[in-house]
């Protein structure tokens, strides 16, 4: 698990494509497999400005999905709407369209956001452990939940920092202040925390933006190790990054979802040229 | 220096000379505003230090301290000159039966102590704190986390903003018109209690705010984000960082009710009050319902209320002191402390 | 992992049979409760001015009996004659001005000794005690007249009081009682007959004042110098002047009458415009609030005149000046200075600064400044000074903020172009920051206009318009102001008495006062901080 070399950045490596994919490109829906987070013609606004354009896509279970577009292009509001963070900003909402995870629509009025937020864990841009002991940033989801019982948050937490391949780092300080971490260590920190209240999806936005190349090498590696679990949507500048770690990749420009593909097309034959100029490095 | 005469070479000029004149008067100006503070301040601390310390041991006035206020006599006895308080001239004068009709001149409040003021003064503080406090914290929590834009939020805004400057003298009236008159509270600790939580609930919400806002937008998100509802995040991972700076600010606070004498003049200062609050209840209801002798009050009536004689700049001066001291002192500690918060929580 | 959708994680659907209290969740419980204590700065606000409305309300109804009383119980008939009188009073003391002087002249520059002086005084004093006795018969008239006119304001005190009894024993059920309690209207037409009678009378008076005074006045003693004489001149014009006024005086009393109604719009107005507050007086109490707003405005506005300079410097100092160390140190200080309660710099200024003040307005080489050298202690300049310490932090603060948000990058501009840094502070920084500054300013005005304890306690409580004709030197005359007036008088007054309600009203004033004051700050940052961009 630890301390294979970081991967040559500039190779293509599509890694664990699957096996079929017999998805049209260009059409901006699912490949195959299973879907778990079901977009269908969301239209996203911001009070009056709109976001989020008539987007449609599938998301597969236990699949690493990127998200990757130009700044400004809607990712992070699109990523939010999936634990509904978006209801904490003033004046958001999804005017028309559906988003449903496991074929429940999110913004049925039963549904509970907290325990939405629950099953959907979210990993945010700037690290932001909370200024506590590195075993009460990880138990804090479980004690939440009532969980109180110290053999077992013991447990989680070994199990989340493993998971978080952060363990072997800070197993000797699990008491000291979260915020005494080294960027990249706090970053995995917050998904060790993420990871602890066992969520089915992690949302991740850009969370390698602030680390430098070896912490970025340690969170994807991460991600690889996470993907036989959990179903992961991250969003990323890095279009290496994307290539590395991404089953398929979903490029939007303009608020728009231009294309959906697997990884390996959308980097090695883009159905529009707006997706190839863009992996290409010829705008953006 | 080898060359004098380059492009870039300093000259005096009007102009220089002109400006370094308007800054020395800009700080003449700063100077001026430390030296007014300073005057003030050594002038009530030297006269007051006669009052409050003694060169005996054990050096501190207790008397002056821990004892209520007391008339003064002065009276001829044997030939020297005495000066009593009340107690213990009745006590003399039951000792040496030939003083009984001793010609004495009386002097009100100017033996004895202020015991009785520092005694209101803490509780008129601690009560009206903990009101404000309560009321201030829930409505900056309001606020900051829980209001949406909207009209309503922005005429609480407004309300907060024009409360914070309305004068204390009314919010004095205002007290004495709902509390001691329509409430019937009479002159009562209740009554200047809720006057000053009102006076100073504009500076908590503020300051509350303030606190709440410093806390990093990342906590609620990453809380939220791991399922908490809105309470288990304000409580576990907003407010606990939140507090030192919203207590620390509230001290202000303090110095503020300790300070303002308007708005008790007529809600809860009494006079004189010999007994302490506690004594002297026939039902414990009546503690709230007394009223209380307080330091800027005994100030104001030492100074303006008596008549003045040789006697009274001791009294003044002392409790000026004693007042300055235990204001000078909270607001000070609200200064230190929020330098050293500013620089201890950084994330 | 089977396809799509496994039943069993739905979980995310509310759980049915969680915490409800009046169907609502605990979250929104709490929201609730929060919410509720945000909604009490609101209602303290509506609170303050529902209860100095409904205290200060009654005021103007107690105003308008008080006003009719004073005509019908013949008050003002009086007073037209009394006023007659004391502008005679007036004209005397001008002569006692007159002898003064020229005392003066003959011990100073004739170097007679004071017994020579008086001596060659004697005619004028003659002619001067002349003049004074005049007025006698008018006096006599005008304190028979006063007798009467109080006899008749006090039996209707008295039958007010009653009718208040017999309210109070009806209210309480006690209907034999309150009939007992005897009520006789005041007939103010027979009670007003003896003092209108005494219109002959009056006439005769004043006809033979008249007669003698231009008699009087005629004969006057020669002045020993021309600028002596120019003022008997003078003092012969305004006899002349007054003398003239004689019939209008007559024609105010011929055409008195006692029925006319007092306007509704009176009772503000004596209010609002009224130039006198006389409270427990034995023959007319007066609200007129003139003379308080008038003080409270000369001691802000001598607070202010010296706050200002002060407190916008140091902030321009410390801002953009001082070095760093400089202003670590400087910031703490100034804000520890607001923190001394105004009733110790009352204080202050009654054992210390007052009497400093004095001292140095007495010596000779400041003799130059408007006002000194002045004999009264506490004063507009000693309020005024120590109100200047109080509101100079205020001013301070608020103005340092606003200096501190004009962005660095318009001070770099500056530089670049070769400014100095006078020149970039004056005219780049302080412009860009200059609502804050004004804001700032207001602020410290609310702050010293309500400030009640050290005006209380030094501003010398004489309530009377400052003579603004003495100029500059207006700042060194006692007064009295808003706040200084409800502090001292309210512990004092009969709950539910005019008096007491006219301290609520002046309450109500100085609160919309504050609140406009407040808005005012606002607005004016409102409106021009987006002009800086
Ligand atoms: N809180 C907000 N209020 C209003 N508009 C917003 C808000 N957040 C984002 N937007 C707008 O919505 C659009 C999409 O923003 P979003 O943050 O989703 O972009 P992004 O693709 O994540 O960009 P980046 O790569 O820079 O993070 C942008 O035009 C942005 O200006
Ligand atoms: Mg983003």
């Amino acid at each position: 698990m630890e301390s294979t070399a970081p991967a040559p950045a500039i190779t293509l490596r599509p890694l664990s494509a699957p096996a079929a994919i017999p998805a049209a490109p260009g059409s901006a829906v699912a490949p195959a497999g299973e879907t778990l987070i079901d977009i269908d013609h969301v239209d996203f606004f911001y009070g009056a400005v709109q976001a989020l354009h008539d987007i449609s896509l599938h998301i597969e279970h236990k699949k690493v999905t990127a998200f990757i577009g130009p700044s400004g292009c809607g990712k992070s509001t699109l990523l939010r709407c999936f634990n509904r963070m978006n209801d904490l900003i003033d004046g958001t909402r999804v005017a028309s369209g559906t988003i449903k995870i496991r074929g429940i629509d999110i913004h049925r009025p039963d549904v509970d956001v907290i325990e939405l937020r629950k099953r959907v864990g979210m990993v945010f841009q700037k690290s932001n452990p909370f200024p506590k002991s590195i075993y009460e940033n990880i138990t804090y989801g479980l004690k939440l939940q009532g969980v109180n019982n110290a053999a077992r948050l013991d447990e989680v937490v070994e199990k989340s920092l493993r998971g978080a391949a952060l363990w072997n780092e800070v197993k000797d300080r699990l008491h000291t202040s979260g915020l005494g971490l080294s960027g990249g260590q706090q970053q995995r920190l917050c998904i060790a925390r993420a990871i602890a209240v066992e969520p089915e999806i992690i949302l991740m936005d850009e969370p390698c933006s602030a680390l430098d190349p070896v912490a970025t090498a340690k969170v994807e590696e991460l991600i690889q190790s996470l993907r036989e679990r959990y179903t992961i949507v991250i969003v990323t500048h890095n279009m290496q990054q994307a290539a590395r770690c991404s089953d398929s990749t979903a490029f939007f420009y303009m608020g728009k979802l231009i294309e959906y593909a697997p990884t390996r097309d959308i980097f090695m034959n883009p159905a529009s040229p707006q997706t190839e100029a863009y992996v290409s490095g010829r705008f953006g | 220096m080898a060359d004098p005469t380059h492009h870039f070479q300093a000259r005096p000029s009007a102009l220089r000379r002109s400006e370094s004149a308007i800054f020395w008067l800009f700080r003449g100006a700063t100077y001026l505003v430390l030296l007014c503070g300073a005057v003030v301040f050594l002038n009530i601390f030297i006269k007051g230090l006669s009052t409050v310390f003694q060169t005996k041991a054990p050096f501190v006035n207790t008397t002056f301290l821990t004892e209520a206020p007391e008339s003064l006599y002065v009276f001829e006895w044997q030939g020297k000159k005495m000066e009593m308080g009340d107690k213990e001239f009745r006590v003399f004068k039951e000792r040496n039966p030939a003083a009984a009709n001793v010609k004495s001149e009386s002097y009100v409040y100017c033996a004895g102590g202020i015991f009785p003021c520092i005694v209101g003064t803490v509780l008129l503080v601690i009560g009206s704190m903990t009101i404000a406090l309560t009321l201030g914290v829930c409505a900056a929590v309001y606020l900051n986390e829980y209001a949406r834009d909207g009209t309503f939020i922005r005429f609480v805004r407004l309300a907060i903003l024009n409360l914070a400057g309305v004068p204390s003298i009314v919010f004095g009236l205002f007290g004495y018109g709902m509390f001691v008159i329509f409430f019937g509270w009479n002159t009562s600790l209740l009554a200047g209690w809720f006057t000053l939580a009102f006076m100073v609930l504009p500076v908590v919400i503020t300051a509350s705010e303030e606190s709440l806002k410093a806390v990093p937008k990342g906590f609620r998100e990453g809380s939220l984000a791991l399922g908490a509802t809105k309470w288990q995040t304000i409580r576990k991972n907003v407010l606990p960082y939140a507090l030192p700076g919203i207590l620390t600010s509230s001290i202000l606070g303090i110095a503020r009710v300790a300070g303002e004498t308007a708005p008790i003049m007529f809600t809860a200062a009494s006079v004189l009050r010999t007994q302490l609050p506690w004594q002297g209840l026939t039902r414990w209801t009546d503690f709230f319902f007394q009223g209380v002798m307080a330091l800027p009050y005994h100030i104001y009536v030492v100074s303006a209320k008596i008549p003045q004689n040789e006697y009274t700049e001791r009294v003044q001066y002392g409790t000026a002191f004693v007042f300055l001291f235990i204001v000078a002192l909270t607001a000070a500690a609200s200064i230190v402390l929020r330098t050293r918060l500013r620089n201890r929580y950084k994330w | 992992m089977a396809s799509p959708a496994p039943a069993d994680s739905a979980h995310f659907i509310a759980h049915k049979g969680k915490f409800r209290l009046f169907g609502l969740t605990l979250d929104t419980c709490i929201k609730v409760f929060f919410g509720g204590n945000a909604v009490v700065s609101i209602i303290v606000l509506a609170l303050i001015t529902i209860f100095l409305f409904r205290e200060g309300a009654g005021f103007f109804g107690q105003n308008r009996q008080n006003l009719k009383v004073y005509r019908e119980a013949g008050l003002e008939y009086v007073d037209f004659i009394r006023a007659q009188q004391d502008d005679h009073t007036a004209l005397t003391r001008y002569l006692s001005d007159l002898r003064l002087r020229q005392f003066q002249h003959f011990t100073q520059h004739q170097h007679l000794t004071p017994a020579a002086a008086n001596a060659a005084l004697a005619g004028f004093d003659e002619f001067a005690g002349q003049y004074g006795d005049a007025v006698e018969p008018l006096r006599t008239l005008v304190s028979d007249l006063t007798e009467q006119a109080t006899a008749i304001k006090e039996r209707f005190t008295v039958m007010e009081d009653r009718k208040t009894e017999r309210a109070q024993l009806l209210a309480a059920g006690k209907a034999q009682a309150a009939a007992e309690v005897g009520i006789t209207p005041v007939d103010f037409v027979a009670e007003l007959k003896p003092i209108l009678g005494t219109l002959p009378a009056y006439r005769e008076a004043s006809a033979d004042l008249a007669k003698r005074l231009a008699g009087i006045v005629a004969a006057a003693p020669a002045m020993p110098t021309p600028e002596l004489q120019a003022r008997l001149d003078r003092f012969r014009q305004l006899t002349a002047e007054y003398l003239a006024g004689f019939p209008a005086v007559a024609r105010n009393l011929e055409t008195w009458d006692y029925r006319r109604p007092v306007p509704a719009t009176q009772e503000f107005s004596a209010f609002l415009f009224g130039r006198e507050w006389v409270t427990a007086s034995f023959w007319q109490d007066w609200y007129g609030v003139i003379p308080l707003v008038a003080g409270s405005l000369m001691v802000s506005l001598v607070a202010l005149v010296l706050a200002v300079p002060l407190g916008v410097g140091a902030a321009i100092y410390v801002n953009q000046i001082a070095s760093p160390w400089e202003q670590r140190l400087i910031k703490p200080c100034i804000e520890f200075i607001s923190a001394v309660p105004s009733v110790v710099l009352g204080f202050f200024g009654i054992a210390v600064l007052g009497q400093t003040l004095r001292a140095l307005s007495q010596q000779t080489w400041l003799a130059w400044v408007p006002g000194f050298p002045y004999s009264e202690r506490l004063n507009i300049l000693t309020a005024g000074c120590l109100l200047a310490l109080l509101a100079v932090p205020t001013i301070f603060t608020l103005a340092e903020d606003a200096l501190n948000n004009v962005p660095r990058s318009f001070k770099e501009a500056s530089f670049a172009l070769g400014a100095t840094r006078l020149q970039t502070v004056m005219r780049i920084i302080v412009p860009a920051s200059l609502s804050g500054i004004i804001s700032a300013v207001l602020l410290g005005f609310g702050r010293v206009i309500g400030e009640t304890m050290v005006v209380l306690l030094c501003a010398g409580n004489r309530i009377a318009i400052p003579d603004f004709t003495a100029g500059l030197a207006v700042i060194t005359q006692p007064v009295h102001t808003m706040t200084g007036i409800i502090a001292q008088e309210m512990g004092e007054v009969v709950q539910g008495s005019i008096h007491y309600r006219a301290l609520f009203v002046v309450g109500i004033l100085l609160f919309f006062l504050s609140l406009a004051i407040n808005y005012a700050a606002q607005h004016i940052v409102r409106r021009y901080r987006i002009s800086i961009g």
